[in-house]
């Protein structure tokens, strides 16, 4: 009942993040415009939504958290300024990125996560691989 | 790569692959998809007792096509003899592995992986020794018969 009761909550609020990743899509494009790619990539990983099963609010936070991901150019630079609770959530990004075939997408999730294992370490990426309630 | 051993929930003194048959959704992990480009792909399903790793291999004309489906087809009949593979490979991929918890139990799992990894760097260089050998073979015999036309 707790569980059902939760994913209600979910479908009202899918208008309210739809609308929210619109807003954030808008304030990226600035960021990028102004070249400050590791804020849009912030501005991006925060307020995901992880709870939420609707595939449409995962596909659009997804498109958003791509085109701010190949903005970067300067990857340590990016983990300086980033807050480790966005390790996780840009990890799963990731593997959604590695998963397209992609060639430029490919390249670029390559090289980040190759730096976000540094950074993180294995358990970020097992958390990842286990974590299926929150899903990216 | 932590498998452990785990009987059959819904069958008595069964021991199931629980990442082949996906009954128990709490019992398998995300798959991860890894693409270095369009045409190679892999991808690994975890569960608690078993791994199944997918892979496809690069094809770059009709002949590499032909040469990778053969080989491949060679390698997995003769699967009893190399135990983690799989017989037929994933619908979508050429090849498979299936690791239980009983391979992990009788063979190390750093030897498994390393094993794993080795096969995905030697079968690119497999596949264009086979396509240099065909090429020759072809060349040397078109230049033979067509010799006594000369």
């Amino acid at each position: 009942m707790a569980s059902s009761a939760a994913y209600l909550d979910a479908d009202e609020n899918l208008e309210a993040i739809i609308s929210h990743i619109e807003q954030k899509s808008r304030k990226i494009e600035t960021l990028l415009k102004q070249s400050k790619p590791v804020e849009a990539l912030k501005t991006a990983l925060e307020g995901s939504p992880l709870k939420t099963r609707d595939e449409r609010c995962k596909s659009a936070n997804w498109i958003v958290v791509h085109r701010a991901m190949m903005a970067i150019r300067d990857v340590d630079g990016m983990f300086n300024s980033l807050d480790p609770e966005y390790y996780d959530i840009l990890m799963k990004y990731l593997y959604r990125g590695l998963s397209t075939g992609d060639r430029p997408t490919c390249d670029q999730c390559l090289k980040i996560h190759e730096k976000l294992t540094e950074k993180a370490g294995l358990g970020c990426i097992l958390r990842s691989l286990a974590d299926t309630v929150n899903t990216v | 790569m932590c498998l452990q051993n785990f009987p059959c929930q819904e069958v008595e003194r069964h021991n199931k692959p629980e990442v082949e048959l996906k009954t128990s959704p709490e019992l398998l992990l995300n798959p991860v998809l890894i693409c270095r480009n369009e045409a190679e792909k892999c991808l690994i399903e975890t569960s608690i007792n078993s791994i199944r790793i997918s892979l496809k291999v690069k094809q770059a004309d009709e002949l590499e096509n032909i040469l990778a489906k053969k080989f491949l087809r060679f390698l997995s009949m003769r699967a009893e003899a190399f135990q983690v593979l799989r017989r037929k490979p994933v619908q979508g991929y050429d090849i498979s592995f299936l690791i239980t918890n009983y391979h992990c139990e009788d063979m190390h799992k750093h030897k498994l992986i390393d094993f794993i990894v080795q096969f995905m760097e030697d079968i690119d260089k497999e596949i264009s020794e086979l396509k240099l050998s065909v090429n020759t073979r072809g060349r040397l015999v078109a230049t033979e018969f067509l010799k006594q036309f000369i």
